[in-house]
């Protein structure tokens, strides 16, 4: 098949010999030219401050969803730089706080913003960034709670069981509860406040919570049924490691 | 079928699909809908991308190899020839929004992707009335697909510079200002709505409808009608 377009070639003999130099003497001085140039370095960079969604809209010539999404995948992935993995709460939080914030007016039905930050940002070892994200995710059930519900489910959890926060925890429950009488809350997350007071332990909590989620039928991704079964196998494992010390 | 639009179309699609089944990957949760959201965008600028200059690349071609002014020599009416064009190039705008979409019944359901797909074509014409406006006018390549693209690029992002300019963060009353203001104001009357046409959150959230489709099908009738009459007047004005 390639014979068919080699045979209407002229032959290598035909190219004028400079031609050949210059060709193989810009080729050696390009090696030469990348060779001498310094090394690149991995440098961490900041997270940008993001530009207006009207801005976002006009550059993706009116594709705010397609926009989002991508968005989504980015700001995800802006630990990972390249040559560098930084931790999540290196990132100055109320930037990526701004980041969600544009994403969820991008598409306001996308509930990707949300489970980042329930889940990733809201999941690291720091308590202060912690809070900010439940913070974060307690004001966007306030403007939403039929919408946003599931996710301060998950701010009661971790604020009873990692940040430690009996009065933080009751203040999410509580909203949670008070909700119910205008929105689509279900019982087990209004009873969320009762488990509280009952002081269960964590995983447990988080087996109330992924159960729970997945009888109402609210996460249907595969996807994110898979992330939250990881996440359960995590709490568990440590769980068991933390009775197999205590036997010891 | 010369410029190999149908193996384009196909190359495109394969490109589309590996990447968006890697972005699938990736997404830890709404992955078919962050798949079908940047498939969507990624088909739609794509095919009129394709289109703009596959009518401008034939129609170059027709002008330089003399074929035109050999047709016009002919007793054929101006008119007839541009309808002629007009036609077969809408055919080929219907085989590449059916080409693409195929694909994106992988990701979305079989109505809305309907619905979508028919939004596509009359963009897709739009596209190509466009581009035989400015090839006619300009007869040069990069001239004609600018002129074809910043067209599209305003007709899309118009609704959203007009927002920006009425609802301004900090508001001035300066001469410029008032200016830049009645001008995208007199745009939004000259420019078809085209960011009402082939969205993604119908794929996305399932809202699409049929009835939709009824004012972009008026407005793709106005749009069409209007362009093919300056192309015309145009075309006839033109010595060979």
């Amino acid at each position: 098949m390639f014979r068919r377009y080699l045979d209407k070639e002229r032959p290598f003999g035909d190219v004028p010999l400079p031609v050949t130099i210059v060709l193989v003497l810009a080729l050696i001085a390009q090696l030469i030219w990348h060779g001498s140039q310094a090394q690149i370095a991995p440098r961490a960079e900041d997270l940008p401050q993001p530009l207006s969604p009207g801005t976002y809209i006009i550059g993706s010539l009116g594709e705010p969803i397609a926009t989002a999404k991508v968005l989504n995948l980015w700001l995800q992935a802006f630990d990972n730089q390249p040559g560098l993995s930084l931790p999540l709460h290196s990132l100055d939080y109320s930037v990526v706080i701004e980041w969600l914030d544009t994403i969820l007016e991008l598409d306001p039905e996308g509930h990707y913003p949300m489970l980042v930050a329930a889940r990733v940002y809201g999941s690291v070892s720091d308590r202060v960034r912690q809070r900010e994200m439940m913070a974060f995710i307690f004001d966007k059930f306030s403007q939403e709670p039929e919408k946003h519900w599931r996710w301060l489910a998950h701010a009661v959890i971790v604020a009873r069981h990692e940040l430690k926060d009996m009065p933080l925890a009751l203040k999410y429950a509580n909203a949670l509860a008070d909700k119910a009488a205008v929105s689509a809350v279900p019982y087990w997350a209004k009873d969320m406040r009762i488990m509280l007071l009952e002081d269960m332990d964590q995983v447990e909590a988080a087996k109330a919570l992924v159960g729970g989620l997945i009888v109402s039928g609210e996460v249907t991704d595969p996807h994110e049924l898979d992330f939250l079964k990881m996440k359960l196998a995590e709490l568990e494992d440590r769980m068991t490691k933390s009775r197999q010390d205590v036997d010891k | 079928m010369r410029n190999r639009l149908l193996w384009l179309s196909l190359l495109v699609l394969a490109i589309s699909f590996g990447l968006v089944e890697f972005i699938g990957e990736l997404a830890i949760t709404e992955h078919r809908v962050t798949q079908v959201s940047i498939l969507a965008a990624l088909l739609r600028i794509n095919a009129v991308i394709m289109i703009a200059l596959f009518v401008v690349s034939t129609m170059l071609r027709e002008l330089n190899d003399k074929t035109l002014e050999m047709i016009v020599a002919m007793p054929i009416a101006r008119s007839s020839y541009y309808l002629g064009k007009l036609i077969g190039f809408i055919h080929l705008a219907l085989i590449v929004t059916v080409c693409f979409s195929m694909l994106l019944l992988l990701y979305a359901s079989g109505s809305q992707v309907l619905i979508w797909s028919i939004s596509l074509l009359l963009e897709l014409v739009l596209i190509v009335v466009l581009a035989l406006v400015m090839i006619f006018t300009f007869r040069q390549m990069p001239i004609a697909l600018t002129g074809v693209f910043v067209f599209y690029a305003a007709s899309r992002a118009i609704a959203s510079f007009h927002l920006m300019a009425m609802y301004p963060v900090i508001a001035h009353s300066s001469v410029s200002q008032k200016f830049i203001e009645r001008f995208i104001e007199v745009l939004t009357w000259l420019l078809p709505d085209l960011h009402l046409y082939t969205q993604t959150e119908w794929l996305a959230y399932n809202t699409g409808r049929f009835e939709m489709l009824l004012p972009l099908l008026t407005q793709t009738l106005i749009y069409v009608i209007l362009l093919s009459a300056i192309a015309l007047f145009d075309f006839y004005r033109k010595n060979f």
